[in-house]
């Protein structure tokens, strides 16, 4: 259970870091707000991953 | 034959010295100069002529200096970040003769990263301690409660003791593999949110980390009233039933047996009554124990959080809002490991309380 829990908050880490790398490294363009939208989303998967495969 | 002497010989027949020297190396071990002065013959001397058995003078030097001592320790850590954080500062006023605003983003993030990498280093440090100091006060309590257990039996609480012995052991020992496995690194994960969390602009997972915390620290509250309520319940019933099962006794020596039975009874009682003294002689020992085995960890957790919440002091005016925060909650996560710890320390030492309580017909 514990090492499920960090193997969880370590995917949450990794993909919140490599998030905030990209945003940097984007060209500023109007594609923005939405390319900010698709990582919250993605933020929103990971968060929620073990409810979804709870089941 | 005076009381003292027989009191001695009964504690020296009772008392295996070994597992007494073993907790009282660890105490010692663990916070130093104190544990010397809190031996089981110290309390057992104190406790027959009545004095008090702390020396005030000395407990407060003690304290003061290990108090002084972590929080000196600790400091090296705030200064590191605060130094971060000034660059951090210094960059941002910087960036508008970089051009380039990416530039000046990846720097900051870099040095966001640094701390991130210096509190994390410092808060396994942190987890560590409190792992190794919940692991020592179980053992503690899986070397005192036998003991005490038996005592508790031979003051003639027969059925205290049957009852008492698996429910405390198993109490104990299930509250620590719950703490190691699933409390302690639940404030783990907690905390590495909170440090991801100051990385990006906007929110992320903030909300999550107070959740994890909380419920984290809710739970070890509802062991704690589970359990200590089933002790104490459990003790005031068996403690009744036991009471009865002396006085019977009593009253039968004294009663059926003709001339000598009257002695007899007085016997019993005395020898009753001396295993009672044993028995909160242990107790207090074993309360003292505990308390010097959480004291150093708790004061090393309670330095590192007052400076982790002073440099997000400090660095508020200088640097963002979200690096400050982010510190500030740092500070909080360490208190709350340091709750734990404290809350543990307090069910142990109520379930001792309440052993001591017991028995004496």
């Amino acid at each position: 259970m514990a090492d499920n829990l960090l193997l969880w908050v370590k995917d949450i880490f990794l993909i919140i870091i490599s998030l905030s790398f990209f945003r940097i490294l984007l060209p500023e363009s109007s594609l923005e707000k939405y390319l900010k939208f698709i990582f919250s989303l993605i933020v929103l998967a990971v968060i929620l991953e073990p409810v979804i495969r709870f089941q | 034959m005076d009381y003292e002497k027989i009191l001695e010989e009964q504690m020296n027949n009772v008392i295996d010295p070994e597992q007494a020297g073993i907790i009282s190396e660890k105490a010692g071990e663990i916070s130093g100069s104190i544990a010397e002065e809190f031996t089981m013959e110290k309390i057992l001397e104190a406790t027959l002529s009545g004095e008090s058995i702390f020396k005030s003078q000395q407990l407060i030097d003690g304290l003061k200096s290990l108090v002084l001592y972590e929080i000196r320790a600790a400091l090296v850590l705030g200064v590191e970040i605060l130094i971060i954080c000034i660059i951090i500062g210094l960059v941002r006023n910087l960036s508008s003769s970089f051009g380039k605003k990416s530039m000046s983003d990846i720097t900051l993030m870099v040095c966001t990263m640094i701390i991130i990498g210096i509190s994390v280093n410092s808060f396994r440090l942190a987890y560590e301690l409190a792992v190794d100091s919940v692991t020592t006060m179980v053992s503690t309590m899986e070397i005192l409660t036998p003991i005490l257990l038996g005592i508790l039996i031979s003051t003639g609480s027969i059925a205290s003791g049957t009852v008492m012995s698996p429910v405390v052991i198993g109490a104990v020992t299930g509250t620590g593999i719950i703490l190691k496995r699933l409390i302690l690194p639940a404030m783990f994960a907690a905390t590495i949110l909170t440090l991801v969390n100051c990385l990006t602009e906007k929110d992320y997972v903030n909300k999550l980390s107070k959740l994890l915390r909380n419920a984290a620290l809710a739970v070890t509250g509802l062991i704690i009233a589970i359990l200590s309520g089933i002790i104490s319940v459990q003790g005031l019933i068996t403690d009744a039933s036991d009471g009865l099962l002396i006085n019977t006794a009593k009253y039968s020596l004294s009663t059926f047996i003709p001339i000598v039975g009257g002695f007899t009874a007085d016997t019993a009682e005395l020898f009753v009554r001396c295993m009672g003294t044993i028995k909160s002689i242990v107790g207090i020992f074993g309360i003292i124990a505990l308390i010097l085995v959480i004291l150093t960890p708790l004061i090393k957790l309670l330095a590192i959080a007052l400076i982790y919440k002073l440099t997000a002091a400090a660095a508020e005016p200088i640097c963002e809002s979200k690096i400050s925060d982010g510190l500030n909650d740092m500070g909080s996560c360490i208190i709350s490991l340091g709750a734990v710890l404290f809350f543990a320390a307090l069910l142990f030492i109520i379930f001792i309380s309440v052993i001591i309580g017991m028995g004496g017909g």
